[in-house]
C-alpha cells in the first residue's frame, strides 16, 4: 500500500467533525457579539490601561498585608470545616461503611454540591448572614463537600476489604472500624486532597473577597471602583505572590505526603 | 468446642456451595480443613465466625463463660459479644498497615472494650503489657513500633496470629494463613499456631496436605460442597486423589460448561 495515501486517508475522518465545531464556534460567536475588531480594541485599551496603573502604589502595600492574611484564614477555616464535614458526607458516601440508600443519597447530595458554584452560595449565604468573612468560611467549606466527599469516598470504597472483616471479627463495632481502620489508612489521602482543596480555596477566597467577603478581594475590587488604580495594581501582585506562594508551599508538602504514603 | 450441624447454602440459581456441612472440633484439636478450589472450605470457615450467614444448620460456640450461642441465629449485638474471643487469621494478614505493629495487636480487644474508652483513652499499660507478651510469643517484640505496613509477609501473619492470641480467644480460626508465604515461613506459622490448639479448639483452610498431616491432629476434606473425609490427618495417595485427583480433568471441564468456583471477592458479597 501507498504510505502517502494512507497517512493522508487517515484524516478524512476528522473532516465532518471538525467543520461542525467550526459552524458552532461560529454560531456561538454570533450569538455573544463576540468579534476580533473587539478583541484587538479591547487589547489595545487594556495595554493603555495598564500603563495608566503602573506604577504600583508602594506605600499601600503594608495596607494590603492584613486584607491578605485574612483571605488567607478564610479559606483556611473553609478548608478545616469543609474537610471534616466531607469526612462525614464520604464515610455516609462509601458503600463499605454505609447501607445502600445511605450512600446513594450521600452521594446524589455530594453531586449536587459539586453542581453549585461557591460564588452561589456565597450571594445566598450573604442574605442570611449579611456581607463579611463568616459567610464566605460557610461557603467555602460547602464547596468542599462537592470535591473532597466524592474523593474520600472513592478512597474508602477501594480500602482492603479483609482488613475490614478482620476487624469485624474481633467484635469491634463500626465506629471503632472507623477510627481504628479506615481512618489511619485514609488519612494520606486526607491530607493530601485538603492541601490540595486550600490551594483552590486561597483563590476562591479572593474571588469571594470581591463579592463581599472581605480580604485582599476586596480591596481589589474597592480600589476600582474608588478609580484608584495604582492601589489595585498592588492589590494584584500582593494576590498573585499570595496565591503563587500558597500553591507552591502546598505542592511541597503533598509531594512528600505522596513519596511517605502507603495507601496501596 | 466448636459444633457445626447442616450447614447449607445454595447461590440464587440453585447452585449448592455448602451441602449438609457438620463436625465438633474439641479443644486439643487442631484441624485442617482440605479440598480443590471453590469446594467450600473459605465459605465453610466465614459461616464459623458469622461473616456469611448459612441457608440452613447451626455453629454452636462457647464464649468465655462457658455459654454456648448459636452463630446463625443471635442478633447483631450478640454475634459482637461472641465474635470478642473467635480469633481469625485470614490469608494474606490484612492489618491496618499504618498502625504500629503493637496497635495492631490492640485491634483485638477492640470489641472487649467500650468504644469511647478505645477512643478517648485507648488502652491500660497491663494491656499493652500483654500485647508485648503476645508479640513476644510469636518472637517479633521488637518490631513493636514498626509500621506495620514495613514488614515482611511472614512478620505481618505473625502480627495477625499475635493480634489472636491477645484477643484470649475460646476458638481459632484461620484461613488460608499459609497460603502466601515461602516454604519456611509457612513452616514458622504453622509451628506457631499448633501449640494455641492445646487450650482452644483450632480451625484451618489450608491449600498443603503435606502441612496439614504435620501439623494437624485431623483433616476434614469438602468437595463440591460436601464433606468427604473426616479422620486422621495422614492422607494416603489415594484418598489424596479422591480429593484433589479430578482437579486436571475440571480444568477442561471448566472451559465447557461446569461452573467456576467463586473467586474470595464473590466469596464476600454472599
Amino acid at each position: 500500500m501507498n504510505r502517502g495515501e494512507f497517512s493522508f486517508k487517515r484524516y478524512r475522518k476528522y473532516i465532518i467533525p471538525l467543520l461542525l465545531l467550526a459552524a458552532v464556534t461560529e454560531g456561538a460567536a454570533i450569538v455573544c457579539g463576540a468579534t476580533f475588531e473587539k478583541l484587538e480594541d479591547g487589547l489595545t485599551k487594556g495595554i493603555v490601561f495598564f500603563r495608566f496603573m503602573s506604577p504600583p502604589d508602594w506605600p499601600a502595600f503594608s495596607e494590603m498585608l492584613q486584607p491578605a492574611f485574612q483571605s488567607i484564614m478564610i479559606a483556611f477555616l473553609g478548608t478545616v470545616f469543609g474537610t471534616l464535614l466531607s469526612i462525614v458526607f464520604a464515610m455516609l458516601a462509601s458503600s463499605n461503611l454505609a447501607p445502600g440508600w445511605v450512600r446513594n443519597t450521600a452521594r446524589f447530595l455530594i453531586g449536587l454540591e459539586r453542581s453549585i458554584p461557591e460564588i452561589v452560595i456565597l450571594l445566598l449565604l450573604i442574605a442570611a448572614f449579611g456581607l463579611g468573612p463568616m459567610p464566605g468560611i460557610i461557603a467555602l467549606a460547602l464547596g468542599c463537600i462537592g470535591m473532597l466527599g466524592k474523593l474520600l469516598a472513592d478512597t474508602i470504597e477501594e480500602l482492603d476489604p479483609v482488613m475490614m472483616d478482620a476487624m469485624e471479627s474481633v467484635g469491634a463495632n463500626k465506629m471503632q472500624i472507623i477510627v481504628f481502620g479506615v481512618l489511619p489508612q485514609i488519612m494520606p489521602n486526607l491530607i493530601s486532597y485538603s492541601l490540595f482543596r486550600l490551594e483552590i480555596n486561597i483563590r476562591l477566597s479572593v474571588i469571594l473577597g470581591a463579592v463581599g467577603a472581605g480580604g485582599i478581594g476586596y480591596e481589589l475590587d474597592y480600589s476600582f471602583n474608588m478609580l484608584q488604580y495604582h492601589r489595585a495594581f498592588t492589590a494584584l501582585l500582593v494576590i498573585i505572590a499570595m496565591v503563587f506562594g500558597t500553591e507552591r508551599l502546598s505542592y511541597m508538602l503533598r509531594k512528600n505526603i505522596k513519596m511517605e504514603g502507603a495507601l496501596k | 468446642m466448636i459444633e457445626v450441624k447442616g450447614l447449607t447454602k445454595s447461590l440464587p440459581n440453585g447452585r449448592k456451595l455448602l451441602d449438609d456441612i457438620g463436625f465438633k472440633v474439641k479443644k486439643g484439636e487442631f484441624v485442617g480443613i482440605l479440598g480443590p478450589s471453590g469446594a467450600g472450605k473459605t465459605l465453610t470457615l466465614r459461616c464459623l465466625n458469622g461473616l456469611l450467614k448459612p441457608d440452613s444448620g447451626s455453629v454452636i460456640v462457647q464464649d468465655e463463660h462457658g455459654q454456648k450461642h448459636d452463630i446463625c441465629k443471635i442478633n447483631k449485638k450478640e454475634l459482637r459479644h461472641v465474635r470478642q474471643r473467635i480469633g481469625v487469621i485470614f490469608q494474606g494478614y490484612h492489618l491496618v498497615k499504618r498502625l504500629s505493629v503493637l496497635e495492631n495487636v490492640m485491634i483485638g480487644r477492640l470489641g472487649q472494650i467500650s468504644t469511647l474508652r478505645s477512643i478517648l483513652y485507648g488502652f491500660t499499660d497491663k494491656e499493652a503489657e500483654e500485647a508485648l507478651m503476645a508479640l513476644e510469643k510469636v518472637k517479633i517484640a521488637h518490631m513493636a513500633e514498626s509500621r506495620t505496613g514495613n514488614l515482611s509477609g511472614g512478620e505481618m501473619q505473625r502480627v495477625a496470629i499475635a493480634r489472636a492470641i491477645f484477643q484470649s480467644p475460646t476458638l481459632l480460626l484461620a484461613d488460608e494463613p499459609i497460603s502466601n508465604l515461602d516454604p519456611s515461613n509457612a513452616k514458622i506459622i504453622m509451628k506457631l499456631i499448633r501449640p494455641l490448639s492445646e487450650n482452644i479448639p483450632v480451625v484451618g483452610v489450608f491449600h498443603q496436605p503435606e502441612m496439614t498431616a504435620k501439623y494437624c491432629t485431623r483433616v476434614i476434606a469438602i468437595k463440591d460442597g460436601k464433606m468427604i473425609y473426616d479422620g486422621d490427618p495422614k492422607l494416603s495417595n489415594k484418598r489424596l486423589e479422591e480429593i484433589y485427583g479430578e482437579e486436571l480433568g475440571q480444568l477442561e471441564q471448566y472451559e465447557y460448561n461446569a461452573p467456576a468456583p467463586l473467586v474470595k471477592e464473590e466469596i464476600r458479597l454472599l
